[in-house]
């Protein structure tokens, strides 16, 4: 059985280049400066970790490669192109939880990306059932989002991410709010997912372990403003399994990370 | 025994209390008329009542689809907007405590004393708690539903129909369920107090001349109103529910019904 059957041909992995990008808020007491001068290469179906004390802009970050928000100064490019706006077909989104449409079932969340297009329901539940079995959910698309565990939901929303078959991934904190069991389990799950459809992912965790477990490159980042201090390559191969947090590389990456963000907390 | 069944029982024996209590004469039947006699009574005169039921029902009718109608519309600007929210809020909260009934004299001034002073009492009766909880309904959507909806192009009408109606929903309609209860009561009350017609009218005339069993017929009347009402709400949140779930499936058939729909039939 082909993972994606229906959502094939699979579009290539895409590429993301921040330009030195910088976002100011202005609030009604004082000017934010949330990221300065912040440049940015992730090469397609790289696993990109952006780590970085709370407030440093990780989240402003990932909004402006979905479109979700524009930047003060410089450019974020999605293949090549500007990303004036949110386009599902170039970015998939997945957020931190609960953002399930609750009176939608498990397959109709899938199904809701491409409902907005006004894709016709047969191909769209085609579509829906492929995604959610990619995920692991084979059966439980008539589920309401209540009726799921936590792991669940978060499978659903990496589904619809997936629906479209986006050439980039961006996932802010994806299993922040689960326990340390699911999220070891997430973890595999989502890099089993991510060797199947081979898309270029964005992760922003605040979890060290988690974010030299899955990337290829950790991304670390400065309070505010947000600036990159440091990036780091994982050498770690792959599959990456549980024996190797226990490793001296593992340790010596980990514990790099933590000295930089200690500095800037 | 299940809860229905409890439920039956109750009314049951609450309708053999009201025929057995007055005819023992523990309650004088002046207090109380006995169910049977209330419902001759109301037989008797079943033109009076019916045309009575007719002036109270139109007059809630309309003073529905003021209230609600506009209650709900101005909660959705109200919720979704901060600078109206902020300017109109303070203000409806207050009046919200203000015993209505006051005005309702003034609005006899106004209007006279027919139909037009209830459903302009009633309206408003029934539009402040509609409106209010509509407004909280929307204030209250989680605000990542929508960044979701964005992330994945949802355009703004879109948005309004697959995530901000949906979710406020639920609240809408406990807010239709307390603002129709109220234009209701709005009706009756005016009725009561100054009128010339309507089942609130019969209520108080036939007190006056304490005809108890005519008085009972038309709360009877009343509580059939208010019965009727909330079978339709739970029909509605039924419909309501199907809609909130089955909403893509139904904006499709919409999409694939209009071109036929369009042409002129032979
Ligand atoms: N709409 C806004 N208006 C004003 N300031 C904002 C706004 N959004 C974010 N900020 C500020 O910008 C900075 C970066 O916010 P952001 O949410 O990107 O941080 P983050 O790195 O994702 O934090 P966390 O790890 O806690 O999620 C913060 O200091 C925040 O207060
Ligand atoms: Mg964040």
């Amino acid at each position: 059985m082909q993972p994606l059957a229906n959502i094939t041909p699979l579009k290539p992995a895409g590429a993301v280049e921040v330009r030195n990008v910088g976002q100011v808020f202005t609030t009604s007491t004082q000017d934010v400066v949330a990221l300065d001068d912040v440049s940015l290469e992730v090469k397609p179906g790289r696993f990109v970790v952006l780590v970085g004390p709370s407030g440093c802009g990780k989240s402003t970050l990932l909004m402006m490669m979905a479109g979700l928000r524009q930047q003060t100064s410089g450019a974020v490019l999605i293949n090549g192109a500007p990303i004036p706006k949110p386009d599902p077909n170039r970015v998939g989104v997945v957020f931190q939880e609960a953002s399930l449409f609750p009176w939608l079932t498990a397959e109709e969340n899938v199904e809701f990306p491409l409902a907005l297009r006004g894709t016709p329901k047969a191909e769209r539940r085609a579509k829906a059932q492929d995604a959610l079995k990619l995920v692991g959910l084979d059966g439980f698309g008539k589920r309401h989002p209540h009726e799921l565990s936590g792991g669940m939901k978060q499978r659903v929303s990496i589904a619809r991410g997936l629906v479209q078959d986006p050439p980039v991934l961006l996932m802010d904190e994806p299993f922040a709010a689960l326990d340390e069991q699911t999220r070891m389990t997430m973890g595999d799950e989502l890099l089993r997912i991510w060797a199947a459809t081979g898309k270029t992912v964005v992760f922003v965790t605040h979890s060290l372990t988690e974010a030299v477990y899955l990337a290829d490159e950790v991304v670390v980042m400065s309070a505010r403003p947000g600036r990159i201090v440091d990036r780091l390559t994982v050498s770690l191969p792959r599959p990456r399994t549980y024996d190797m947090l226990s490793g001296d590389v593992f340790g010596g990456l980990r514990d790099r990370i933590w000295r930089h963000i200690r500095k800037s907390a | 025994m299940s809860a229905t069944t409890l439920r039956r029982l109750i009314v049951f024996s609450l309708i053999i209390l009201w025929e057995g209590l007055p005819r023992t004469g523990l309650i004088p039947e002046l207090f109380l008329p006995s169910l049977s006699s209330t419902l001759i009574a109301g037989w008797n005169e079943a033109g009076e009542y019916g045309h009575a039921l007719a002036v109270t029902l139109y007059e809630v009718a309309v003073s529905m689809v003021f209230a609600c109608g506009l209650g709900i519309l101005a909660g959705a600007v109200v919720g979704s907007l901060p600078r109206p929210r902020v300017l109109i809020m303070p203000m409806v909260s207050s009046l919200y405590a203000v015993p209505l009934v006051i005005l309702y004299p003034v609005f006899t001034v106004w209007l006279g004393i027919g139909s037009e002073s209830k459903i302009a009492f009633a309206s408003i009766y029934g539009f402040l708690p509609t409106m209010l909880s509509t407004a909280a309904g929307i204030q209250t959507i989680d605000p990542q539903l929508l960044l979701a909806a964005r992330s994945m192009g949802a355009t703004l009408s879109q948005r309004l129909v697959r995530v901000i109606i949906p979710a406020a929903i639920p609240t809408v309609l406990s807010g239709l369920r307390v603002g129709g209860a109220l234009v209701i009561v709005g009706v009756v009350v005016s009725e009561m107090l100054i009128s010339s017609a309507g089942i609130g009218y019969l209520i108080s005339r036939y007190r006056t001349i304490l005809d108890s069993p005519h008085v009972f017929a038309g709360v009877l009347l009343v509580l059939a109103m208010t019965v009727a009402f909330s079978a339709a709400l739970r029909w509605i949140e039924q419909k309501a529910s199907i809609w909130q779930t089955g909403m893509r499936g139904g904006l499709a058939e919409n999409r694939s019904v209009r071109p036929a729909a369009l042409q002129p039939t032979a």
